[in-house]
């Protein structure tokens, strides 16, 4: 059922690109587009958009970069524990949780050590994968999306964007818990 | 938030590194200016005229933990070393090799020198046929770990940053290009009147049928499949678009912050980067995570889109909104 569903998806996402292009492209002709023309108008707009993220970017990326290297992620994680204890969280899995909206790379490089460490089949393996799994770097989209337009006051995406992550997590370890229990 | 969340990254950061780098200073946790000996296997002898010995540094792996308060295992330690003898004090360095010990390679990162290590001589007693020798040496002191670490890492990032954003121009004005055709062949709106329920209750703001809903559609799906180099341009489209519709520039509208939850919370069908270092990493199953991430990522998006629908209720975040001289523009503030 899921090798099904896991090819399927596999051969959706490798066939999407290509084929968007061509109905995309392909429908501008048939509508009398000037489609060579048309796409050069719309394909400046690229560079200003990528170079108007970077001060963003930076912002925020140095933040979190200061963050990792001090190891106050170790510290969070310590002062977290009770807490994550209560829920039936393995303290080993407390990193990545707190690192996967900060840094998609950081978060990687836990996952990975933590499977090398514990194993992938293990439950903390496939709890860290399915943490992984279960959010996006809430940080990093900010400053690019709303760097990309200019919006410096965020408002309440960031305190939701941040409820989601716990959502996130919180629903990994209830699903790992009930399928993979310990 | 975000400025409070910023500027709390940066100070803890430096806070915690400098009480990191104080509690080693003070138990000294790198036993700095402690002496420490070992064994020497001579390869090259010093001649009359180079005073230089090659050899090779032999510590016994329990002295080397107890010294550090490790637990490193193996046999005992073998390094290449060269030893500069003609200094009032003899020197002598380390080069980076695959055998050395963990703590050390960290150190080597910290170091005076590049990729090398090195320690003054305290005594050397070469025995008489000149192959071995007794050796005493204080390694270069390592201090400041952590201030170094944070030093590093703020100028790395900011050029990661710049880079990612470099990398993004050519996708960008791929997606852009594609998207200017779809739109002017008219088929962005056919696929925004298709999804027009679902849309009009996420972004009652947006009209149902302008080029953000597309936009945002496509950047969704997308993002589902997998296809990040795709969702991006297309979500920072969506961005332009939504920003079409925003009376304050410079401040986010509430489309602009549900469209972002969707896209933070991560709702992706097959979880790619993560069954593939699974993979790696050896299981038997990799893909066994596939259903507990979506209902993971499901967990998330649910409970972003009641978080960003009740919070842009909330008085503190309307008062953003308002317009200020003028009137207001636009759609619905």
């Amino acid at each position: 059922m899921t090798d099904l569903f896991r090819a399927i998806v596999n051969i959706v996402s490798i066939v999407a690109i290509p084929l968007m292009l061509l109905i995309f492209l392909g429908w501008g002709i048939v509508k009398r587009v000037k489609v060579y023309e048309v796409f050069v108008e719309g394909a400046k707009d690229g560079f200003n958009v990528a170079i108007r993220i970077i001060p963003y970017l930076v912002a925020m990326l140095v933040a979190i970069g200061i963050f990792r290297a001090s190891g106050a992620m170790e510290v969070f994680a310590m002062l977290f524990s009770p807490i994550t204890n209560l829920i039936g969280m393995p303290a080993e899995t407390l990193p990545m949780a707190l690192m996967r909206p900060l840094s998609g790379s950081g978060s990687l490089g836990i996952m990975t050590e933590l499977m090398s460490v514990h194993g992938p089949d293990s439950f903390i393996g496939v709890l860290a994968s399915t943490m992984y799994g279960s959010t996006e770097t809430t940080f990093y989209v900010l400053a690019v999306y709303f760097g990309a337009v200019g919006v410096k006051n965020t408002r309440h995406a960031l305190p939701a964007g941040l409820i989601a992550d716990v959502f996130g997590m919180l629903g990994a370890v209830l699903i790992c818990r009930i399928l993979f229990g310990i | 938030m975000l400025n409070y969340i910023w500027i709390s990254l940066v100070v803890i950061g430096i806070l915690v590194a400098a009480g990191t780098d104080f509690d080693a200073e003070m138990k000294n946790t790198y036993r700095n200016d402690v002496v420490m000996e070992g064994r020497l296997t001579i390869t090259k002898s010093p001649t009359p005229i180079r005073a230089t010995i090659e050899g090779v540094l032999i510590l016994d792996r329990s002295y080397f933990n107890d010294f550090y308060g490790v637990k490193t295992s193996g046999e005992e330690i073998r390094l290449p070393v060269v030893i500069q003898g003609d200094m009032e004090i003899p020197r002598m360095a380390f080069g980076l090799s695959p055998d050395m010990p963990v703590i050390w390679k960290e150190f080597v990162k910290y170091a005076s020198t590049k990729d090398k290590l090195s320690a003054t001589v305290h005594s050397l007693e070469i025995s008489e046929d000149g192959g071995t020798a007794q050796i005493t040496f204080v390694r270069e002191p390592i201090r400041f770990v952590k201030f170094k670490g944070v030093t590093q890492a703020a100028l790395d990032y900011a050029s990661i940053a710049v880079n990612i954003a470099i990398g993004l121009i050519g996708i960008m004005a791929l997606w852009l290009g594609v998207m200017k055709v779809a739109e002017a062949a008219g088929l962005i709106r056919s696929l925004t009147r298709l999804l027009t329920p679902l849309t009009k209750r996420l972004f009652p703001d947006v009209p149902p049928d302008h080029p953000a809903v597309g936009a945002m559609i496509m950047n969704i799906a997308a993002n589902m499949l997998g296809l990040s180099n795709a969702a991006t341009p297309l979500g920072l489209k969506a961005m332009e678009e939504l920003n079409k519709l925003n009376p304050k520039i410079g401040t986010a509208t509430n489309a602009m912050c549900t469209f972002l939850v969707i896209n933070t919370a991560g709702l992706v069908l097959l979880p790619a980067t993560a069954i593939a270092v699974r993979a790696v990493a050896g299981s038997a199953n990799p893909g066994i995570i596939i259903g507990t991430s979506i209902f993971g990522a499901g967990c998330a998006t649910i409970a972003g889109l009641i978080a960003v629908k009740l919070l842009e209720k909330l008085k503190y975040y309307k008062k953003d909104l308002i317009v200020k001289a003028g009137g207001e523009g636009g759609p619905k503030s």
